[in-house]
């Protein structure tokens, strides 16, 4: 891809959950696949695993007029700007890429499951047997050889496609004007924007796992932007207010000693 | 080493203790910044790797927590609990560290600052122990719950990474002639006058004072 920074664009309205994308990043990305139990859903694998970085999700939805529909949403990494996981990582496997987006760099990963707990998708998955954490890197190598994702590439319906984000942007709102009723833009209000948009039939707070508003949460920017830097702060602050104490108080050394104890001057 | 005449501080459980937990306090901090600033990723270089850091951390805390837990009940008796009036008293004239004090109140084992500075370091190590371990194992917790289990982490290493500096300060040279207090365990009288001299007085009286050099008057083991 030439363009600078990409979006993936997921039109949910247009997905008929024949789950080749689900396939596709399987065999691209060769994860292997886990025999699963049937939970009573056609959502198969039943959630997002190291194993598998996309997923359909399948979900029967009644709206206020009774009118029932069943609503498809492939579910994945959603390449934030501000990426919460990027902010956290001590080694830097997670990192943003020349496309925006958000890759992961398998050798650096340590397994210590702090991106798990910054995610606001709750998308990054550990897998016990690598100690190490696997999540969506919008096929990056493909990206790189000017190839369009594994999930793209497979979509028959039109659902998933990627270009540059202006492009991108106004297909996706010209999209929504068209459809109309609570149809919505999702993913460019938050987190600095997301690299992967979603156009929404209804609205967003109606999809299962989706948040209706995704942020940074609140327990990493006390971790990282505040207690990381008061650490060093303080302990350089009583390093310094040590010494000025030494040369302007002194130290408590024993009193001259008034009763014949040789060792007045302290344990030298 | 000891001179005749100097008087016997801490026991060798004591400094073994101590030592415990001030070396795998040193060890977390150093393994802990490794991983909390990228710019010292390379200290996993000495460890084989940050892979090998983040274990050498991990287990490492499982020391400090034993070490704590040995700690606190060691100490929990003589420094746990204030002693009121003298220790506000003590308090109140901040135990001439300050500024000028003609007569500081007279403390015992040990002084406000020290039991302050002990229930601190036992507070905020039982927090680090328990946000590592649901750290290390965070797998059937809520989210909500896990998340901020890192800047309370975090919080807990603000407090004791400031006061350790403290702590090395008022050890070292802050008072002459505490450090072989930690070492081989023996201080000066002079020294003990000064610093806990109600201690040094009730030692004294009931002849349980180790003199070195001299013969322990009755049953004066620690």
């Amino acid at each position: 891809m030439n363009t600078s920074e990409l979006i993936k664009v997921i039109d949910t309205t247009r997905c008929t959950a024949c789950r080749g994308c689900q396939v596709a990043c399987k065999q691209w990305n060769e994860l292997p696949g886990l025999r699963t139990k049937n939970w009573g859903s056609y959502q198969n694998p039943p959630d997002l695993e190291w194993n598998t970085w996309t997923l359909i999700r399948f979900q029967e939805y009644v709206n206020d007029k009774g009118t029932f529909k069943w609503m498809f949403r492939k579910d994945g990494c959603m390449h934030c700007t501000d990426a919460a996981c990027v902010k956290v990582c001590p080694s830097g496997a997670l990192y943003h890429t020349e496309y925006g987006t958000v890759g992961i760099k398998k050798n650096l990963c340590i397994g210590c499951k702090e991106c798990i707990a910054a995610c606001p998708f709750e998308v990054p998955r550990y897998n016990r047997a690598t100690d190490k954490v696997s999540k969506c890197d919008l096929c990056l190598t493909r990206l790189q050889s000017n190839q369009q994702p594994a999930c793209v590439k497979s979509c028959p319906t039109g659902a998933l496609s990627i270009g540059g984000k202006d492009k991108m942007m106004k297909a996706a709102y010209d999209r929504v004007k068209e459809l109309g009723g609570d149809a919505s833009v999702y993913g460019d209000k938050f987190v600095g924007g997301t690299h992967v948009v979603y156009i929404l039939s209804e609205k967003p707070e109606v999809y299962d796992k989706l948040p209706k508003s995704p942020s940074i949460p609140l327990s990493v920017i006390a971790w990282k932007d505040w207690l990381k830097p008061l650490s060093l702060i303080a302990g350089g602050g009583v390093v310094v207010g040590s010494l000025l104490h030494y040369i302007l108080h002194g130290p408590k050394r024993p009193d001259e000693d008034v009763s014949g104890d040789k060792h007045a001057e302290g344990g030298k | 080493m000891p001179e005749k005449g100097m008087i016997k501080i801490t026991d060798g459980f004591e400094r073994i203790v101590h030592w415990m937990l001030a070396g795998s306090c040193i060890l977390l901090f150093i393994t802990g910044l490794g991983m909390m600033y990228r710019e010292l990723n390379f200290i996993g270089n000495l460890m084989g790797g940050l892979v090998a850091l983040k274990y050498v951390h991990n287990f490492t805390g499982l020391l400090f927590i034993v070490s704590l837990v040995l700690a606190t009940r060691m100490w929990w008796h003589e420094a746990g609990k204030f002693s009121m009036p003298e220790d506000l008293d003590w308090m109140m004239c901040a135990g001439g560290y300050l500024w000028h004090v003609e007569k500081v109140p007279e403390i015992g084992k040990y002084n406000p600052g020290q039991k302050m500075f002990f229930l601190t370091v036992v507070g905020c190590g039982a927090l680090m122990g328990v946000t590592g371990l649901v750290m290390w194992f965070p797998v059937g917790l809520s989210m909500d719950l896990v998340r901020w289990m890192y800047p309370l982490h975090a919080l807990g290493f603000v407090v004791l990474f400031a006061f350790f500096f403290v702590h090395l300060y008022l050890g070292t040279i802050g008072n002459p002639g505490t450090f072989m207090a930690m070492i081989d365990g023996w201080a000066t009288k002079a020294w003990a006058r000064k610093q806990h001299p109600k201690w040094l007085r009730e030692m004294e009286e009931s002849g349980k004072l180790e003199v070195y050099g001299e013969e322990k008057t009755e049953a004066a083991s620690h």
